[in-house]
């Protein structure tokens, strides 16, 4: 239940802001088909993962890759730490200025990003239970608003927005088409390392996703069926625009939107929580003399120090394009990887049996 | 009970005294005496091409609220809101700016870049509601000022449906018009507005604007046809016919769409149910239905005929055709097709009731 809430509403958090407009510019017509694609993809690859951690119970993926050697550990260990931390440094300074356009347009960055930073990392050091049971308590306060803002910004839709409805394969190659992996692959790895801590049923995070896809495509053709594509196509966060063309007159608050933002917000901040918790497990197996308190924060610190590097939204762009070469190795070596082995040592303990 | 040990959470209690100092709230606060938020935003140009900005500011004086309208001329609009910002004692904030008026004169030469920017600068909220001034908008201010019985929000009160929103106004929002200049298939029409003899406000019909500039003008009753086709309510309407008048209860529409070799043929049915208010001479409900039938589907081709001149497609029949014309070629909808469609309109009146009298 509780990995399940996580894996939901760590994508939640994903889904919303720049993977519209992503999927938007990559194509003109027939958006289903890059969601669908991406959503298929996203399916097959926790499918395998999943099932290749099943070979190895109450195994963390560090473990299992440091039992099988120290080149495997090296091929895939250091990329995965690698990647945690690009999206550690990527996420904070992303939904920091994402926070700084959409409301907060007086204050200044450091003081979002410390904020961002301070409160999942204190999140982080207290363990993975803390992390999940924070993961029950937000859901439980913000899914309904979330779920309820997301029907509400169906009101301004207009359904023949939808044709024409052929699509075309030629997004596969778009910059940005593979920029918008990011929601899909952001969130799974950490089915791999709850492992010890939490068991989950493989069938409900199945469910999980499946409930996840709904978002993935109306996160995507809210915007599309509201203004268009051409018009959407010019807006940087298309999704938070169309919310905040809803009006609902019953209610006291004007701007929904600013709810929306909020939850998803702290949806972020426990997905920074979560990954820099991973990164962390991954520090400690090989500086196990370094008390982990120590080294969460000097990673916290590391990473909110590097954002001072990161100038403009010009050069987020550009570190999430040098992310994406990573994330798809990510994305099909893991899952591969543990697959594969758990396939071999099965089979090793079979014959050790015969 | 355990004895707190201090050492241990020495770090976590400076880390929470450091997050208090972010999460006081106190940065650049501006208490809420200190702003000055406007509900209605006028905008018009000069003939250097500077913005003027009206700002029509509510101020509570002792258990009253009075209004005021300062004005500002900038490059920008934000320069110029910033003028009439730093002239003040108090910082202006747009957020809470309900209604946008823009001169017509403006609205003529395109309002792109206005609309644009605030829908960049989210510091206006896409849904503020936008009107056209047919007046010079100096004059249109001053008589608003003073005039006895403005309250604060009044001209928004105006527009809002569950106040003095009625069919014959357009409702439209800053983000309908952002997505007028982009979308190949959509425009929209914006409530004419100036001053009125009796009241505050008169509205002298609609403004049509194709890629966010005024084209043409509708009159009210044929805003009225706008509002029914895009299926918003027309409830309470009174439409005087020579024999009678008639209250409009309740519309729907039906459509069936045509192409035929670049010739969009549109066949539409509206259905009106009304009752009957008066009558006049000897009038029978056939009548009444054939002449308002009659009357309602003269109004339209006329109307219609007027905006395919323009070439704006306020009423998003483009919209229709989305399933017949594919993706490049909509591009071109309204230059090729959309003159060239003909329609086919009919009014299907149902008389609900007759009041307490019966005709014949």
């Amino acid at each position: 239940m509780h990995v399940m809430l996580m894996y939901v509403i760590s994508h939640l958090g994903l889904i919303f802001f720049m993977y519209p407009g992503n999927v938007i510019s990559s194509t003109e017509q027939g958006h289903w088909l890059p969601v669908l694609v991406g959503v298929v993809i996203h399916f097959i690859f926790i499918t395998i993962y999943m099932k290749g951690l099943s070979y190895f119970p109450k195994k963390d993926i560090i473990r299992i890759y440091a039992g099988i050697g120290k080149g495997t550990a090296i091929l895939f260990i250091a990329p995965v730490f690698l990647y945690f931390c690009m999206i550690l440094l990527i996420t904070l300074r992303a939904y920091s200025e994402i926070i700084t356009i959409v409301f907060l347009s007086n204050t200044p960055l450091w003081a979002i990003m410390l904020l961002l930073i301070s409160i999942s990392t204190y999140i982080a050091a207290k363990g993975a239970e803390t992390i999940f049971r924070t993961g029950l308590l937000l859901s439980l306060l913000f899914l309904p608003i979330i779920i309820f803002i997301f029907f509400t910004s169906f009101q301004n839709v207009d359904w023949r927005y939808v044709v024409p409805l052929d699509a075309d394969f030629g997004f596969i190659i778009k910059r940005t088409y593979l920029e918008s992996f990011f929601a899909f692959s952001g969130g799974f790895l950490f089915l791999g390392f709850v492992q010890p801590y939490f068991s989950y049923n493989r069938k409900y995070i199945l469910w999980a996703a499946a409930f996840l896809i709904p978002f993935f495509l109306f996160s995507v053709y809210i915007p599309v069926l509201t203004f268009g594509q051409a018009t959407s196509a010019t807006t940087f966060l298309p999704y938070v625009v169309a919310v905040d063309a809803i009006n609902i007159n019953w209610l006291m608050f004007d701007r929904v939107t600013m709810f929306f933002l909020l939850s998803l917000i702290s949806f972020i901040m426990l997905y920074l929580a979560l990954v820099s918790w991973k990164t962390i497990r991954i520090l400690t197996h090989y500086l196990p003399s370094i008390k982990p308190v120590k080294l969460l924060l000097a990673l916290s610190a590391a990473v909110y120090l590097s954002c001072f590097f990161i100038q403009d939204w010009k050069d987020v762009e550009k570190l999430f394009w040098w992310n994406t070469f990573l994330r798809f190795y990510i994305l099909i070596a893991v899952p591969f990887s543990i697959f594969f082995f758990g396939r071999r040592i099965k089979r090793k303990g079979k014959n050790e049996t015969n | 009970m355990k004895p707190i040990n201090l050492k241990s959470k020495a770090p976590i209690t400076v880390c929470l005294l450091l997050a208090m100092m972010t999460l006081t709230g106190c940065w650049d606060i501006r208490d809420i005496n200190h702003r000055t938020l406007p509900v209605v935003l006028g905008i018009s140009t000069d003939e250097d091409g500077k913005y003027k900005v009206f700002l029509k500011i509510v101020e509570p004086i002792e258990d009253n609220l009075e209004v005021k309208v300062v004005t500002g001329t900038g490059e920008t609009i934000s320069h110029a809101v910033d003028v009439i910002s730093r002239n003040m004692e108090t910082s202006v904030d747009l957020l809470h700016v309900k209604v946008i008026m823009i001169e017509r004169k403006t609205a003529e030469e395109g309002m792109k870049d206005i609309i644009a920017g605030f829908m960049r600068s989210r510091e206006v909220s896409p849904k503020v509601l936008i009107a056209i001034c047919d007046q010079n908008m100096d004059e249109f201010f001053s008589i608003l000022t003073e005039s006895k019985e403005l309250h604060g929000t009044n001209m928004f009160d105006y527009f809002e449906k569950n106040a003095g929103w009625n069919p014959e106004i357009a409702l439209t929002r800053i983000w309908e018009v952002y997505r007028s200049i982009h979308s190949y298939t959509r425009d929209v029409a914006i409530p004419l507005l100036m001053t009125g003899e009796t009241t505050t406000y008169k509205q002298v019909g609609s403004a049509v604007i194709k890629n966010g500039k005024m084209v043409e003008q509708i009159s009210n009753d044929e805003t009225l046809l706008f509002n029914a086709f895009n299926n918003e309510s027309t409830h309470g309407q009174i439409e005087v016919l020579d024999h009678a008048s008639v209250m409009i209860i309740g519309n729907s529409m039906d459509q069936h769409i045509e192409l035929t070799d670049k010739q969009p043929f549109l066949q539409s049915r509206i259905n009106l149910k009304v009752v009957v208010l008066e009558t006049r001479g000897k009038t029978s409900s056939a009548m009444i239905k054939k002449e308002l039938s009659h009357l309602l589907s003269g109004r339209f081709s006329s109307m219609l005929a007027k905006l395919q001149e323009s070439e704006a497609d306020i009423l998003g029949l483009g919209q229709l055709y989305r399933t017949k014309i594919d993706r490049n070629e909509l591009k071109n909808w309204r230059s090729i097709y959309y003159p060239n469609l003909k329609s086919d309109i009919q009014f299907q009146i149902d008389i609900q009731n007759e009041g307490y009298l019966k005709t014949t």
